[in-house]
């Protein structure tokens, strides 16, 4: 059994929630276990940089250090803008002894700062830890016929010199992923391209209209549904949906899965652990492609209904 | 009138490029990264002017621009940037610049911008984490927009999707004490 350290962001007791569920369920089936890093705090994402340089290191080396009194080495993040903020901590400061120095003098009741602890993304660890080929071989329900628009947001394999992972403008690690699990991956010209990410509260209308064009390009691909590994980018894609449709006068109806519930579902995973209801866009419509699949189930019955007749466009 | 810098020397280039760690000056506007920037139509100077701006001193041109408030750091610009310039750094160079001096450009949407970030920073201060919901209500009643993104609350809730409550960390008094540390850090530079 592999171990990991884990930092699940605070999005993973709130709107990812999916996310981390599957995603243990998923490394419950490539037998790894995870270890939470104890009391681990917000990385500060994406204020803490946007406003004050020292507090967006302060924030993330907290965590660092913490993890470093663990056994194990490599931490996996689920969140993306996480991922990055402890990565570019991490670069900086192995870089830099002098500003690690200089930023652990606000950490003081937990240690000193080594650099001991590697930072993967969760797409990172599945494509370079577990690998598409064991993936491949943990897939006892195929997902083939269902067509998947990869999206990978700016985070995950941006700025390259920091993650060192995957292509910045055309990834492929994901696609290679979804392909094992027997879905097909489309040809999508917009991997890479900005969501509006924090901008969803503050200034959603560029939100709608950057995740509009993402909607609208993955639609043109072909795609049944799109398939990402950032939790803000499902809430700007799947949250914000009904809102760009009816802006857009378009009905998309393109449904936005984690990774990690594709992978469960094609791990055989019974379809009411993998949290399909919390989605705002229904995924049946995309799910339907892979043939006999059991009903999704609605536990909350009344108020999904509702949403329906309520994001419906003219 | 244009003034470049202060007696003769561009010390506001100087400024940048050592809080960035980027050079500038390597930049020979050939306008990628207004291409490449999925904001830069929202910007009052997309992110090759303002680096021309840097080359020619504009400090108080840059600072009062919104540009800064609207990157995003996606670093699609540093990515296709021929000079491999690191521009989200700068951007975020002039903005921690124009905090420090106290430029307050007062438009709707970069003040906006900056509440929501107050308002998040203040939140990990108290809770050690993020609080989705409060922090929402909170941008709502601190922007006098009360009803913003309210048709989506019912599907949200009933959902799960944000939940009602936070669980704080044990030690949030740590987090209180970095934040006075981290600010006492910046002022002592």
């Amino acid at each position: 059994m592999k171990k990991l350290t884990y930092f699940p962001g605070c999005s993973a007791h709130g709107t990812s929630e999916e996310f981390d569920s599957t995603l243990k369920l998923v490394l419950k089936t490539l037998d790894v276990e995870l270890e939470d890093i104890p009391d681990w705090n917000c990385c500060g994402a994406t204020s803490a940089h946007v406003m004050t340089e020292n507090l967006a290191y302060a924030l993330p080396m907290r965590n660092l250090v913490l993890a470093e009194k663990l056994e194990n080495t490599t931490m996996g993040i689920a969140c993306a803008s996480c991922y990055q903020r402890m990565k570019v901590t991490k670069v900086h400061m192995d870089e830099n002894p002098e500003l690690a120095q200089r930023i652990n003098t606000t950490v003081v009741e937990e240690g000193t700062y080594k650099g001991t602890v590697d930072v993967k993304s969760m797409l990172q660890y599945f494509y370079e830890d577990i690998g598409v080929e064991t993936i491949r071989g943990k897939v006892t329900k195929s997902l083939a016929g269902l067509k998947v628009a990869c999206y990978y947001g700016c985070l995950l394999t941006r700025p390259k010199n920091i993650t060192k992972f995957d292509s910045p403008e055309y990834p492929v690690s994901m696609d290679q992923i979804c392909e094992a699990l027997g879905a097909t991956a489309t040809e999508f010209d917009y991997k890479t391209e900005c969501c509006g990410a924090s901008f969803s509260i503050s200034n959603t209308e560029v939100v709608l209209n950057l995740s509009g064009q993402i909607l609208a390009m993955a639609k043109e691909s072909g795609a049944h549904a799109i398939v990402v590994a950032c939790p803000l980018c499902q809430s700007n894609l799947d949250m914000r949906q009904p809102d760009i449709e009816k802006q857009q006068g378009v009905k998309y109806d393109i449904p936005v899965f984690y990774i990690t519930q594709l992978m469960a579902l094609a791990f055989g995973n019974p379809v009411d652990q993998l949290k399909f209801p919390k989605h705002i866009v229904p995924v049946e419509g995309a799910l339907a492609n892979i043939g006999k699949i059991d009903p999704v189930p609605q536990k909350v019955k009344k108020p999904i209904k509702a949403v329906e007749a309520e994001s419906e466009v003219e | 009138m244009i003034t470049l810098g202060t007696q003769g020397k561009n010390t506001f280039l100087a400024d940048v490029n050592k809080k960035s760690g980027a050079n500038v000056l390597e930049c020979y506007q050939c306008g990628k990264c207004v291409g490449t920037c999925p904001v830069s139509q929202y910007m009052d100077f997309p992110p090759r002017e303002i680096m021309q701006m840097i080359k020619l001193g504009l400090r108080n041109e840059s600072y009062m621009a919104n540009s800064h408030w609207f990157c995003l750091t996606c670093s699609a610009c540093s990515g296709r940037c021929p000079r491999e310039i690191d521009i989200p750094a700068v951007m975020e160079a002039v903005r921690h610049l124009a905090i420090e001096e106290n430029y307050i450009n007062d438009s709707t949407k970069v003040k906006e911008i900056r509440k929501f970030h107050e308002i998040f920073l203040a939140m990990i201060k108290r809770y050690g984490r993020n609080y989705e919901l409060r922090m929402m209500a909170e941008f709502n009643i601190r922007t006098r927009n009360l009803f913003k993104d309210m048709h989506l609350a019912p599907k949200a809730l009933l959902k799960g999707k944000i939940p009602l409550g936070v669980k704080p960390l044990k030690s949030a008094k740590a987090i209180k004490r970095m934040y006075e540390l981290a600010e006492k850090l910046e002022k002592n530079k």
